[in-house]
């Protein structure tokens, strides 16, 4: 090969530029495979999925928003909830309470009503059977002191007068 | 420069040596780059996907201001090789340059005028294929006599204009930095110690300089080679 070797001054030569088309051409080629194209491609797809997040960012906020509205409005509904709760508890709690009284009162009253009965029975029991005995006995010392009969009514009319001496001796006492 | 360089000819086509290897060695160069910049490739970028990233979206940027359509897509790619590899072959001459017995072997490849022609030929060719693939070939007809039909000739012209403005623009400020450059290493060692330590600032500055022109052309090769591709694939109204 070296055979041929000329040692010229610097011309023009045809193979010079074949040699650069063959090398330029490959180097494209492979600089496009193994460089080139993946770092194109890496940086398309940074590009979109920018673009991509920047989409999602907005509709996210928007989404977040909504949801704020939203959870603000029934922040708001559970206030006035609860509180209309607490004012029927209150409600029910004031007329369960009168309820219970007026019950109680209306119980105490009975049971006030009953003792007044029974004592007022007790009361004139005592009294009609202390009038028959006191009758039974005045007659019978009257019959055994006078030997006089005297008529019943008679008695219960004497007996009367002095039994209303001893309660009002009783009241003055 | 009177330079000497390797030549051989394989079937009749004559190969310069110093020319293919230092387009090869730039070739690999720019592979071994963006491959050691290209590994775990992740969402959230690391370091060296972040460099990459960005020259991606440097020279994405440099095809929209020419095509701000759809249409700017499909060269992405070839806007982002064509930066990398001239811009590593404009660097490569400042950092290395292989001189055997006076023949060089390795220097920048956009140093030499055919070259930088062959990527201006690229450019053009694919203007070219992707206007009559995109418009169809009558409007791609069509478009050398618009405005009007008397512009037919400058249109023709300013193809062949074209293609000398972009390949020699790059080849000139390229060539000329090494021309520079080793007429400096020629003035260091020409009087011994005294000029070296006079020539090695200047020689640091126009290092520095020539690095900056480098990425400069590397630039505006991409920016107007878009510039011509948008002309002829994008309909004139």
């Amino acid at each position: 090969m070296f055979s041929n070797l000329i040692v010229g001054a610097s011309e023009a030569y045809l193979g010079d530029s074949l040699f650069v088309l063959v090398v330029f051409i490959i180097l494209v080629a492979l600089v496009g495979k193994f460089a080139f194209g993946p770092v194109s491609k890496m940086m398309q797809d940074r590009s979109d999925k920018i673009t991509n997040d920047l989409d999602n960012a907005a509709q996210s906020r928007e989404d977040a928003a909504k949801l704020a509205a939203q959870r603000a409005t029934e922040l708001k509904n559970s206030k006035s909830e609860a509180v209309e709760i607490v004012n029927t508890a209150k409600q029910n709690g004031e007329k369960q309470r009168e309820g219970m009284v007026t019950l109680a009162q209306e119980e105490v009253q009975t049971l006030k009503q009953n003792a007044k009965k029974d004592i007022e029975q007790s009361r004139l029991d005592a009294l009609n059977s202390a009038r028959d005995d006191v009758a039974q006995l005045s007659i019978e010392i009257a019959s055994k002191l006078i030997k006089k009969e005297l008529s019943v009514t008679d008695q219960k009319s004497l007996i009367n007068s002095y039994i209303e001496g001893l309660d009002k001796q009783n009241e003055i006492r | 420069m009177d330079d000497k360089y390797p030549i051989i000819s394989i079937l009749g086509i004559r190969f310069n040596l110093a020319n293919c290897l230092s387009v090869l060695v730039s070739a690999i160069l720019v592979f071994a780059l963006v491959f050691f910049l290209s590994r775990k490739i992740m969402l959230k970028p690391t370091k060296r996907q972040n460099i990459l990233e960005w020259i991606i979206d440097f020279t994405n940027g440099i095809v929209k201001s020419a095509m701000p359509g759809e249409e700017g897509k499909q060269f992405y790619l070839f806007a982002f090789v064509m930066f990398m590899f001239v811009f590593i072959s404009n660097q490569l001459g400042l950092m290395l340059q292989v001189k055997v017995q006076g023949v060089s072997w390795l220097k920048s490849p956009t140093a030499n005028p055919i070259i930088t022609m062959s990527l201006a030929m690229i450019v053009l060719v694919i203007a070219h294929y992707f206007s009559v693939e995109r418009l169809g070939f009558g409007n791609y007809m069509k478009s050398y006599i618009k405005p009007v039909g008397f512009f037919l000739p400058i249109n023709i012209i300013e193809q062949f204009t074209n293609f000398l403005t972009l390949s020699l623009r790059l080849y000139g400020n390229i060539f000329a930095g090494e021309v520079l450059l080793s007429l400096l290493v020629k003035m260091a060692f020409s009087h011994g110690p005294a000029t070296m330590l006079v020539t090695a600032p200047i020689q640091m500055v126009w290092q520095g300089f020539s690095v900056f022109i480098g990425a400069i052309q590397a630039y505006v090769f991409v920016t107007l080679s878009m510039v011509y591709i948008s002309e002829k694939v994008e309909m004139a109204d």
